[in-house]
């Protein structure tokens, strides 16, 4: 979070970089939380944890991406 | 992964756009490359060289620009100077001649006054002189006649010398101190 | 397949167009991989080549005719794709950013150009060529200027964010910067093409289907606006397939200004 040297372009550099990551953290967080929870089903014989690693996968997703450009 | 292995032989045969066909990798490769050969190695070093150049050469225009326009501003401050420079020195030959003028007006004015001074003194002393000398005439026509208005009157020839001079004498004095409260 | 070709084997209604008929084309002359797209393709490279060979090979200091519209073009992508993410190192990555922006913007333009109408990012063998490329540049850089530990650590673990949580997200920043980010990069151009070329696909076959094919009174009206939706899209996907160049040469210029310089 080095603040030194901030030229009006970076601005815009972080809000196209912060746009366009997004899609991409969205789907990972649902594939590996999502897919981690699936093999937890089929191993636990269980049927919750694949919507729970969906939800769980977007949540954090979310939460990275709030720490790395929300502010 | 049965069930994407099951929905991928549902598929089978049927039409995938996902999966790319290995021709066209190589192929779109190939074509990539060329293009990308001829960009990165021939036409963009040649443009961005352009492109520099005229960066360069706009810069150069208003570098030249800048220095015309000093040198105009140089020029100008110059011949400011300059105009100032006359203009004192006209403001101080003006003034000088007024000085001399001044100076030459009263010369004048004081000769003048001398040459004035020098003349009513010269009238005065020639009119004192007429005036002794008119005076002197006047006392022995005086004397003269009275002596012999007085011998007519009295009837009487004042034979004695003496005794006529100092009756005239008398009257002269007498008409001497009255003179001074003429003049 | 077989709901499909049942329907299809009725004369008389009308049946839309599926994306086997539209992107499974025949090869040409026998020969299995000369295909539309593939010609295409090619066609694009010397379209391209020629064009820039025509702008740049001889710069003038004054620009004229075509020069003019070359630099236009240069000028875009360097305020707009390379200056903004690559800052000083723009000028070195010019060429690639302008290779790729080229390239797709004419594959693209074949989607609408008087048949010829195929836009060739549509195969998604063509933008994987590119996004693959981009991937490996992207990977060797990071390498290169951020060390083999360095770059995947600066990746994995952002600063600013809680120890523990590391656990949960370096994961999702493995996944998302090493397995999602190229392959939207790579659908993200396909899939507009794909489905551009299936919409303008739809509604010209409507256009024609009801005016031509089997004209009637009530048809009419639903092959006229068929017509207009043609003309609509049209335009729509020229703006689209501009749009589509200049973000996948931006998404390029940003991996390649990431792997240069770890985030901050």
């Amino acid at each position: 979070m080095s603040e030194q040297e901030r030229r009006p372009e970076d601005d815009g550099r972080d809000f196209a970089d912060a746009a366009w990551s997004a899609p991409s953290y969205v789907l990972s967080g649902i594939a590996i939380y999502g897919g981690l929870g699936w093999l937890l089903d089929r191993w636990l014989g269980t049927s919750a944890l694949f919507p729970i690693g969906v939800v769980l996968g977007v949540v954090l997703s979310v939460y990275l991406f709030y720490r790395k450009y929300g502010r | 992964m049965t069930l994407a292995a099951k929905l991928l032989a549902a598929e089978e045969g049927a039409y995938n756009p996902l999966m790319p066909h290995t021709y066209e990798l190589v192929i779109g490769s190939f074509a990539f490359a060329v293009v990308a050969f001829f960009l990165i190695k021939v036409l963009t070093p040649r443009i961005q060289k352009t492109l520099q150049e005229r960066t360069e050469a706009i810069e150069g225009g208003i570098l030249k620009a800048e220095k015309a326009q000093a040198e105009a501003a140089a020029l100008q401050q110059q011949y400011r100077e300059q105009l100032n420079e006359a203009r004192t020195e006209a403001a101080r030959l003006r003034e000088e001649a007024r000085e001399q003028a001044a100076q030459l007006k009263a010369e004048l004015r004081e000769e003048a006054q001398a040459e004035a001074r020098r003349i009513i003194d010269a009238a005065h002393a020639q009119i004192e002189a007429d005036r002794q000398q008119a005076f002197s005439q006047l006392r022995t026509e005086i004397g003269r006649l009275s002596t012999d208005l007085a011998g007519r009157i009295v009837g009487e020839s004042l034979e004695d010398e003496a005794r006529q001079r100092r009756t005239i004498d008398r009257f002269l004095d007498e008409l001497e101190g009255s003179a001074p409260a003429v003049r | 397949m077989n709901a499909l070709t049942l329907l299809a084997s009725d004369p008389d209604k009308f049946t839309p167009p599926t994306p086997q008929e539209l992107f499974e084309l025949p090869p040409i002359g026998g020969i299995y991989w000369l295909t539309k797209p593939v010609i295409l393709a090619v066609l694009t490279s010397i379209i391209v080549i020629v064009f820039c060979w025509s702008a740049f090979a001889k710069p003038k200091l004054v620009p004229r005719g075509i020069q003019n519209v070359g630099e236009i073009g240069y000028m875009f992508v360097r305020d707009q794709v390379a200056r903004p993410f690559l800052g000083k190192d723009a000028d070195r990555w010019m060429g690639l950013l302008l290779s790729m922006f080229f390239m797709i913007w004419v594959w693209n333009l074949m989607g609408v150009i008087p048949f010829i109408q195929f836009p060739v990012a549509s195969h998604i063998a063509f933008p994987a060529v590119l996004a693959i490329t981009v991937y490996v540049i992207k990977i060797f850089l990071g390498v290169k200027h951020q060390g083999g530990i360095g770059y995947f650590k600066n990746m994995m673990f952002p600063p600013g964010i809680p120890k523990g949580m590391y656990v949960l997200l370096a994961p999702l920043e493995f996944a998302s910067n090493m397995i999602l980010a190229p392959f939207t990069h790579m659908v993200r151009l396909f899939a507009n093409m794909f489905a551009g070329h299936m919409l303008l696909a739809f509604f010209s076959m409507v256009g024609f289907w009801f005016l031509f094919e089997k004209l009637t009174p009530l048809g009419a009206a639903v092959g006229v606006l068929g017509v207009v939706m043609t003309i609509v899209f049209t335009a729509l996907e020229l703006l689209i397939q501009f749009l589509q160049a200049y973000l996948f040469a931006m998404l390029a210029a940003m991996y390649i200004g990431g792997a240069l310089h770890a985030e901050h």
